[in-house]
């Protein structure tokens, strides 16, 4: 028990060298660890927000992530790496900021956006970029069409209390886009989330997911990967391509 | 004092040494090659300053005990880089870069980390004490110039192999695609090299360094992650690929 209880410690104090120098007192803290907050707002994250992100130095920045997420941000079909454009700025600064701070457990992704790789002001800017990007790539979708089943699901568990009716997430509370997300990448979040493995857990999604089957988690992931992009949807349109009543009465 | 004296004639002779073997690696080379598609490549290359195929005709001559009198200081010191890196740049030694083509910018920067000891290589980083800083900029300016060649590979089935790799990364090991950074047909720019016709042996070596972290020059350390989601079989192929890589139209 004393090693173990060492081994954390060590740990923790490994991750902490790691977030960057504004954060010396900053421990983070892992969801089913005591202490977790979920959305926390940790010192990295707050100077992030304050920033204004430049979406032209994001484009640059975001070259050294182009090999995993493709130069649209499409990602990977089967979803091994997720679709990240139109992605809500808000919601990516808090994923990037959690994964560099060892709260969200991506080992994978960890190298390429811990320092030196981008710097604080990077985080951003990729942010910024990203959230107005549109993907040429589809995403990858379920084998069979189970959005019936899937929408039920999402609707009866409240799912859209948190990522909209139309999975678009909420910018303002760093809920994510979900809508047109790749299928394979939607099951295995709900996997990690659920069991905590992913480390950044909303507890109210753990509860709200908790009493799915894995044909639910299918249902629901197919559901949200066959959905337009958010955009399309909300889109208002632009009034310079608004045909005025008085011209189109006149045709 | 006569210690001293016997000392810099030492190290002298040992430059002359160094740049003989160097030459007339240089030339064996090119001997051994002569009837192979490279060596008519290398000939049929173009060579914007006269002073590139004079130096491709007579690599003896830059021999410091019998300088040729007619070339510039550029001139001459280009031979000193052509010894190993051909006269137009397209190296034929695959443990040697092609610099043909590479981003001006990118070049001054490993020269200037070859000088102040940020990348090494035991022939490089002897050679390089041997160029003034002032000079990096022309022959910078002067490789950048150069037209890549390209290869042409007897290992098919790496190269098909590689091209997966170069384009979809490893996804086991999440090892990144190289076209992330270095673009779709590894043209490259100012931080990330041009890949296209690189020799294989030499993208294998910088691979390994970057995995071991004993090159470590690399733009933001990007190079040296993936490197470490490589192995030495998926070096081999992706280095094998570049080597065959034409630039987009």
């Amino acid at each position: 028990m004393k090693t173990i209880l060492s081994t954390v410690i060590v740990l923790l104090f490994g991750l902490q060298a790691a977030v960057a120098e504004a954060a010396d007192a900053y421990v983070p803290k892992v969801y089913g660890k005591k202490g977790y907050v979920w959305d926390e707002m940790t010192p990295e994250r707050v100077q992030v927000l304050k920033q204004k992100g430049d979406p032209v130095n994001g484009k640059e920045a975001f070259r050294g992530c182009q090999g995993c997420h493709k130069s649209d941000a499409a990602g990977v079909r089967e979803g091994v790496y997720p679709r990240l454009s139109g992605q809500h700025a808000s919601v990516l600064i808090k994923q990037i900021t959690e994964i560099r701070a060892g709260i969200r457990k991506n080992p994978k992704m960890l190298p390429f956006v811990q320092d030196p790789a981008i710097s604080v002001q990077e985080i951003g800017d990729i942010a910024e970029y990203l959230s107005t990007l549109t993907s040429y790539r589809e995403n990858g979708k379920g084998p069979e069409d189970l959005s019936a089943k899937g929408e039920k699901l999402f609707m009866t568990n409240k799912c859209y209390t948190c990522h909209g009716k139309h999975g678009e997430g909420n910018a303002e509370k760093s809920y994510p886009v979900v809508a047109a997300q790749h299928y394979g990448y939607l099951i295995r979040e709900m996997n990690l989330i659920r069991t905590g493995v992913r480390g950044n857990s909303n507890p109210d999604m753990v509860k709200a997911i908790s009493g799915f089957k894995q044909s639910d988690m299918d249902a629901v992931a197919d559901y949200l990967s066959r959905l337009p992009d958010y955009r399309t949807v909300n889109a208002t349109p632009n009034p310079a391509l608004v045909v005025p009543e008085s011209s189109s009465a006149a045709k | 004092m006569k210690h001293k004296t016997n000392s810099n004639g030492l190290q002298v002779c040992t430059f002359i040494a160094l740049i003989c073997v160097l030459f007339m690696s240089a030339a064996h080379a090119e001997t051994m090659q002569s009837n192979e598609a490279a060596a008519s490549e290398v000939a049929a290359a173009p060579t914007p300053e006269a002073a590139a195929s004079e130096v491709a005709a007579t690599p003896e001559a830059t021999a410091p005990e019998a300088p040729a009198v007619a070339l510039s200081p550029f001139e001459e010191r280009l031979q000193l880089c052509a010894g190993c890196h051909n006269p137009d740049g397209n190296s034929i030694i695959p443990e040697n870069p092609r610099l043909a083509g590479l981003d001006k910018k990118y070049i001054l920067i490993q020269l200037r980390d070859f000088k102040s000891g940020d990348r090494t290589n035991a022939t490089m980083s002897a050679i390089i004490q041997m160029v003034d800083e002032k000079e990096f900029e022309d022959l910078a300016k002067y490789f950048s110039g150069q037209k890549r060649q390209i290869s042409v590979s007897e290992k098919p089935e790496l190269v098909e192999q590689g091209k997966q790799i170069f384009e979809e990364g490893v996804i086991g090991s999440a090892a990144p695609a190289c076209m992330g950074c270095h673009g779709e047909d590894g043209s490259g720019d100012a931080k990330f090299p041009r890949l296209q016709g690189q020799n294989a042996q030499y993208v294998v070596n910088q691979l390994t360094n970057f995995k071991s972290g004993e090159r470590a020059n690399d733009a933001k350390g990007l190079m040296r992650a993936v490197a470490k989601r490589l192995n030495e079989q998926e070096m081999a192929a992706v280095a094998e690929y570049m080597s065959t890589l034409k630039e987009a139209e």
